[in-house]
């Protein structure tokens, strides 16, 4: 892995560069995604990127394929107590949750044909699945039709268990968090903490003990560690119950999980990089890969990706605002459908 | 023994006035000890950072009340011990309290609000940097900012669950102004209330490097005749390995359907 590949569909032909593309805008404009931010009192919808039938370009901008990073030394600049100092508003670069395997490809059997891709594959953003190679998840027979079946119920939810449960305001666990909005990372002495669109995880760097295996946890109990750019990170006490996306494969309550977030020596950029390993669900190990790039007050907030604005300060001088993250309380139960 | 026959012994102006200085001497003392001892961020301001939750039964009603089945007794948490309602505002007051058992917004697992969630009885965790605080409560996970950069409330605010807190410091004390707030939140499981025109001064302040003193004045013309002040005392978590455990309770209802379970003899 050198920093210099690029990691896209095996059958992506050269040409097929890292242009932002203007891909799929509807994609964004179907109804669950509007809730999980603003409160309906004064919606933000000039400049909201999900606000339905106004797709906006600035958010549809996904890549097709995205740099590899190694890990590696860290060059760059450190916090205060010697971590690398990648503290700042993050987001990824290739597509939202609908799709996990061709995120690009649109929630699979839309009934909206409009909403799905056309053209071939290869055109098309990798699969999140890294390994295997052929990007597919190596599903159990049994979870493989509990998938499917999810996949055709998705369209008209006639049993709860066909919500995805992120449209339930549930919080978006992992991997899903990192596939929906932007999210804002910052640091301290022993801990790294992630502020998802819908949820929020606190890394401790201490190596204290994991909970007690009888709880079981959304986003789940996370230890940290940096190996040089690199924040290694066990995730034990997973629930299973957020599911990867609108295509619904999952992991069960025992998967062992272990993260890599590789920063590269820009600090613009990072690769999630996380192996699973789930027996009861999965015949072997896979790894899953989702790129992010870095947002600043240089950036326009658009909505999806950079949710943050220029706060109001006296002199001028530029500080960010990030709106509370509220979901359950301003839309009950919602999202194709449902109704708690 | 020379300390027992000074109490004991025959008072002389001499004796009391080394008792004083040693009074005086040892408050000095302790106060310059914990003076040292307040955890401080790089620019010198204090650092709150930590997991903190108060002891009080502020959570249950903040007003002097006896006990209840759904209570302990307090004395309350109220400086001048009632809330200065205006008389509509009594009545729907009373209205709460009737339907606490359903009508308790915390009941369906909705974040509590800027200063309810200080004293509802889960620790909450302090992250803080020179230009912000996070107070990340286990209920709900919810995270509130309180900024501490010079910036000052947004020119076109939302009315927001958590309002929104501009703060500054006052020597050693953090006022935090807060505003912008929706009036959907309880102030308590027993129905005292606010609206959204609700405008809260927070002053926190270390009273030891482990210990909190927390006050909230809160001014609302739709509901007090006046301003008022409630305090509560937050202790820092010292058990080993105490962590926040999420506490996405609104999730409940739903958790049984995921993930999708294994049928007997499956493959």
């Amino acid at each position: 892995m050198q920093t210099n590949s690029s990691i896209k569909h095996p059958l992506a032909s050269l040409s097929n560069v890292v242009a932002g593309c203007l891909l799929l805008t509807p994609l964004l404009g179907i109804s669950a995604d509007q809730p999980a931010k603003t409160p309906p009192a004064k919606p933000v919808a000039a400049t909201a990127g999900s606000t339905q039938g106004t797709p906006n370009p600035e958010v549809a901008r996904w890549e097709k394929e995205f740099p590899a990073i190694a890990s590696g030394k860290w060059t760059g600049a450190r916090t205060a107590d010697g971590q690398p100092d990648i503290s700042g508003h993050w987001s990824n670069t290739i597509a939202n949750h609908n799709n996990f395997t061709d995120p690009q490809g649109g929630i699979p059997h839309d009934p909206n044909p409009n909403r799905l891709a056309k053209g071939p594959r290869n055109e098309r953003a990798p699969s999140r699945v890294s390994d295997p190679a052929d990007g597919q998840l190596p599903l159990r027979p049994w979870a493989l039709e509990k998938v499917k079946e999810f996949q055709i119920g998705f369209h008209d939810p006639k049993k709860p268990e066909y919500i995805e449960p992120l449209a339930r305001c549930a919080p978006g666990g992992v991997p899903k968090t990192f596939t929906w909005h932007g999210f804002e990372i910052s640091q301290y002495p022993g801990y790294v903490l992630f502020q998802f669109n819908s949820g929020t995880r606190i890394i401790h760097l201490d190596n204290k003990p994991h909970l007690p295996d009888y709880i079981k946890l959304w986003n789940g109990d996370s230890r940290g560690h940096w190996e040089g750019n690199t924040l290694v990170v066990d995730v034990s006490n997973h629930n299973g119950k957020a599911l990867f996306g609108r295509s619904g494969e999952f992991v069960s309550e025992n998967a062992k999980i272990q993260e890599r977030y590789i920063f590269d020596k820009d600090n613009k950029r990072f690769n999630y990089v996380a192996t699973f390993d789930d027996p009861e669900v999965y015949t072997r190990p896979f790894t899953v890969t989702i790129p992010a790039k870095r947002w600043t007050a240089a950036d326009k907030t658009n909505g999806w990706q950079f949710e943050a604005t220029i706060a109001n300060h006296p002199q001028g001088k530029v500080f960010l605002d990030r709106e509370e993250r509220i979901c359950t309380e301003n839309n009950g139960g919602f999202g194709l459908g449902a109704r708690r | 023994m020379k300390t027992l026959s000074l109490q004991l012994g025959k008072p002389s102006w001499r004796v009391g006035l080394h008792a004083l200085i040693l009074v005086v001497a040892s408050t000095l003392t302790s106060q310059a000890y914990a003076a040292e001892k307040l955890p401080r961020l790089a620019n010198g301001k204090p650092d709150f950072s930590g997991i903190w939750q108060t002891t009080s039964a502020a959570d249950y009603d903040l007003e002097p009340h006896s006990n209840r089945k759904d209570a302990p007794p307090s004395a309350g948490n109220v400086e001048g011990n009632l809330i200065p309602y205006l008389p509509k505002a009594l009545e729907q007051r009373k209205k709460n309290f009737e339907a606490r058992a359903t009508d308790d917004p915390a009941l369906k697992g909705y974040t509590l609000g800027a200063v309810r969630g200080v004293y509802y009885p889960e620790p909450f965790q302090i992250f803080q940097r020179a230009n912000d605080l996070f107070v990340v409560h286990q209920f709900g996970h919810s995270v509130r900012t309180i900024y501490t950069n010079g910036t000052d409330h947004p020119l076109e605010p939302n009315d927001w669950w958590l309002g929104d807190s501009r703060a500054k410091w006052e020597g050693d004390t953090l006022v935090v102004d807060v505003k912008h707030f929706n009036g959907k939140t309880w102030l308590d499981r027993s129905g005292n209330f606010h609206s959204d025109a609700l405008h809260v001064v927070e002053k926190w302040k270390y009273l030891d490097a482990n210990t909190i003193e927390y006050k909230a004045t809160l001014e609302d013309e739709n509901v007090y005749s006046k301003p008022w002040t409630l305090s509560v005392i937050l202790y820092r978590h010292r058990e080993k390995n105490f962590q926040l455990i999420e506490d996405y309770r609104f999730t409940l209802d739903y958790d049984e359907y995921y993930p999708p379970k294994r049928p007997a003899n499956a493959e």
